[in-house]
């Protein structure tokens, strides 16, 4: 079932301010990737529909690139479809269609069609990519209540077959969780939590972070400082980072490039629309 | 294939989750462990009152009422039918008989004289059966009166009356035996069918050359008035006495009797089944259920598995590994709880048991099938519900808290 016409197009090029959709399509730029650097998502007209409640939901990416050490933020309300796109990117959701999906996470080498790869329901070649070059960082941590800090942050290695070395070490020191590290995560508190997340993520060492409101669910001052922290790690391992949050303000400042969407609510409320652009 | 990682981690999430797991394994013994005990009171009880039916060869004997004229050829011919167990002529009841004495005892006992051969069902098959004319097995109470046991040797005499004299014989016998209390109630002797034949020849003035009795030619053809005959089984009983019957011989069985346990074991097996197939289906159903709900609980944790990159397969291992483990410790504890009940049920019963009998009984093989039907459903119903939660998209199973 189409969601009912919404006059997108209009609202959309006249750019009225009085529209009732929230409408944020600033880029800033503080951070300039070098555009001649490999381009590791391409995405064309993929769409994802969902329906819950007899509300209808669609995101809409009619474009988007993502270049090598680009750091992104998706800034806007819960319920925009922030989480959404993070899990296209992550291969976790299957969008309902695709005009066309590369990943291409090595400069080297042709680019991955992810397209034919849902198409044909191949989760374990999606699964063998993701745990190779993608960490993801669970909004509510994500963490296995029954493995210690080490082994959960492990867990990311060991899947891949890695052998033990010192990293899980460093990283936990950086993070400032190195006592913790033979702990349960039920004894740690939520913002701990989120820095083994972080961890667990960035401990194969992959070329791209996808973080999803990493830090909602601690105060804004210990946000911030988990935030600039783990920026700062994705920066010194050149990681690709896209991150969703619904607070700019201290993202502003760590030199995100804010991805512009715009969303809207057709006039009886009951379908929401997602458009990203970037 | 199942891969190491996924069996530790599937293990130490069980271990991490002990109250969880130890509720499963109490859900899973709650209903298995009744289960046990009522099989094993149903196995126990008609199986034994079937054995019980089955052994006691008083259920299969076939008594010719009142008295015939069978033949050698004929005897010979009904013992060969399948359905016939043991089967010997008797010699006239009133020409049966022996007077026994013993030098342990001043008792002289008038002793009836029951014709025997290998196989007789009222006799053990471990004892020898009295074979050749100086040899029986007493029954119990007329070695009681003689005061004798195996191995003694005894005296018997008869007497007849021919042409005008009174004549005792003598015959000396070795007791090769004492038959069980049940076999013969009253004073009474096994015998080969010689020495009850000798016993009739000489009663009706024939000589008995091998015994060196005198008397007249010994006889030319032989009938009997009678015979022993026992079914094979319970379930010939029937059938013979209706050829038997159909052969203008009438005869007595336990046919009755018979007939009314056999009833009462099928309306029991009936009840049974029903409870059992309840039982069953309620069991299979509860486990499903739980198993089922412990993986859409651990869905998000599955997810997250997912997520660092672990395959379908090995999502789908990691809930079967666990079922596993529930399905083990909770057949462990089911068999504890029906050994406490099986004990306490036969000590309850014991002083109404003959010794060694048991109420309540299970064989190794009924453990062994408990295990292998709670193992295969427990690890199918996880398999199921881990198919179910591997095939969501992983971003479903991570949204959901």
């Amino acid at each position: 079932m189409l969601p009912p016409p919404i006059a997108r197009h209009s609202q959309y090029n006249s750019a009225r301010p009085s529209q009732r959709s929230t409408q944020a399509t600033v880029s800033f730029t503080l951070h300039t990737p070098s555009r001649d650097r490999g381009i590791i998502y391409h995405l064309r007209n993929v769409v994802l529909d969902r329906e819950s409640q007899g509300v209808s939901f669609r995101l809409n990416v009619p474009s988007l690139q993502i270049t090598q050490g680009e750091k992104i933020a998706l800034i806007g309300e819960s319920g925009c479809g922030k989480s959404t796109l993070l899990d296209i990117l992550a291969f976790i959701a299957q969008p309902s269609e695709i005009g066309a999906f590369r990943f291409r996470p090595e400069n080297t080498g042709e680019p991955i069609d992810i397209a034919r790869l849902w198409h044909k329901r191949k989760l374990n070649q999606l699964g063998e990519l993701r745990k190779k070059h993608i960490g993801y960082v669970m909004q509510t941590g994500g963490l296995l209540p029954y493995l210690t800090v080490r082994d959960n942050m492990n867990l990311s290695r060991h899947v891949q077959g890695l052998r033990d070395d010192t990293s899980i070490d460093e990283l936990a020191r950086e993070l400032g969780i190195a006592r913790h590290l033979d702990k349960l995560p039920e004894t740690l508190s939520t913002g701990e939590r989120q820095r083994v997340a972080i961890g667990r993520a960035l401990a194969h060492q992959p070329s791209i972070v996808i973080a999803d409101e990493p830090t909602a669910s601690v105060d804004p001052f210990a946000a911030e400082k988990i935030m600039s922290l783990f920026i700062g790690l994705a920066e010194e391992r050149n990681i690709t980072v896209i991150v969703a949050s619904h607070a700019w303000r201290h993202i502003k400042r760590l030199g995100l490039r804010r991805l512009a969407h715009h969303t809207q609510r057709s006039s009886d409320g009951r379908t929401t629309e997602t458009v990203v652009n970037g | 294939m199942l891969k190491m990682k996924t069996l530790r981690l599937a293990t130490r999430d069980y271990k991490h989750e002990w109250q969880m797991s130890g509720c499963f394994v109490l859900a899973l013994a709650a209903v298995l462990g009744p289960m046990l005990v009522l099989f094993g009171l149903k196995f126990g009880i008609v199986g034994g009152m079937l054995d019980q039916l089955i052994e006691d060869p008083a259920n299969r004997e076939i008594r010719p009422v009142g008295s015939g004229r069978y033949d050698r050829a004929w005897i010979a011919q009904f013992r060969q039918r399948q359905d016939v167990a043991f089967l010997v002529p008797r010699t006239r009841s009133i020409a049966a008989t022996l007077q026994l004495s013993s030098e342990q005892s001043s008792r002289i006992l008038n002793t009836e004289m029951i014709p025997s051969d290998d196989g007789d069902p009222l006799l053990p098959a471990t004892q020898a059966a009295p074979h050749g004319m100086r040899s029986i097995v007493l029954s119990q109470s007329a070695a009681a009166k003689l005061n004798v046991s195996a191995g003694d040797r005894i005296d018997g005499s008869l007497v007849r009356r021919y042409q005008g004299k009174r004549e005792r014989v003598h015959v000396e016998l070795n007791v090769a035996a004492i038959a069980p209390a049940a076999a013969f109630a009253r004073d009474g002797a096994f015998a080969d069918l010689l020495l009850v034949e000798a016993l009739e020849d000489f009663r009706d003035g024939h000589a008995v050359p091998a015994l060196g009795w005198s008397g007249g030619e010994p006889p030319e053809q032989r009938t009997y008035p009678s015979f022993r005959l026992y079914a094979q089984s319970i379930y010939d009983v029937a059938e013979l006495k209706q050829q038997l019957a159909e052969a203008g011989i009438d005869v007595r069985t336990k046919a009755a009797d018979i007939e009314l346990v056999m009833k009462m074991d099928r309306n029991l097996s009936t009840i049974y089944w029903a409870i059992a197939v309840i039982g069953l289906v309620g069991f299979s159903l509860s486990l499903g259920a739980s198993l089922w709900a412990n993986v859409d609980r651990k869905r998000k944790e599955l997810s997250v598995l997912r997520l660092v990159g672990f395959r379908t397969g090995d999502i789908v291992w990691f809930p079967m590994i666990q079922a596993f483990y529930t399905a083990l410790l909770g057949w462990a504890l089911a068999i504890g709880i029906y050994q406490g009940a099986a004990w306490a049920i036969n000590d309850m019963l014991s002083a109404q048991l003959a010794q060694g009998q048991q109420v309540c009984v299970l064989l190794p093989e009924h453990y062994v099938a408990a295990l292998l039907v709670t193992v295969v459903s427990a690890v199918l119903a996880a398999a199921l519900a881990g198919m179910r939660s591997a095939r969501i998209a992983p971003s479903d199973g991570l949204r959901e808290i």
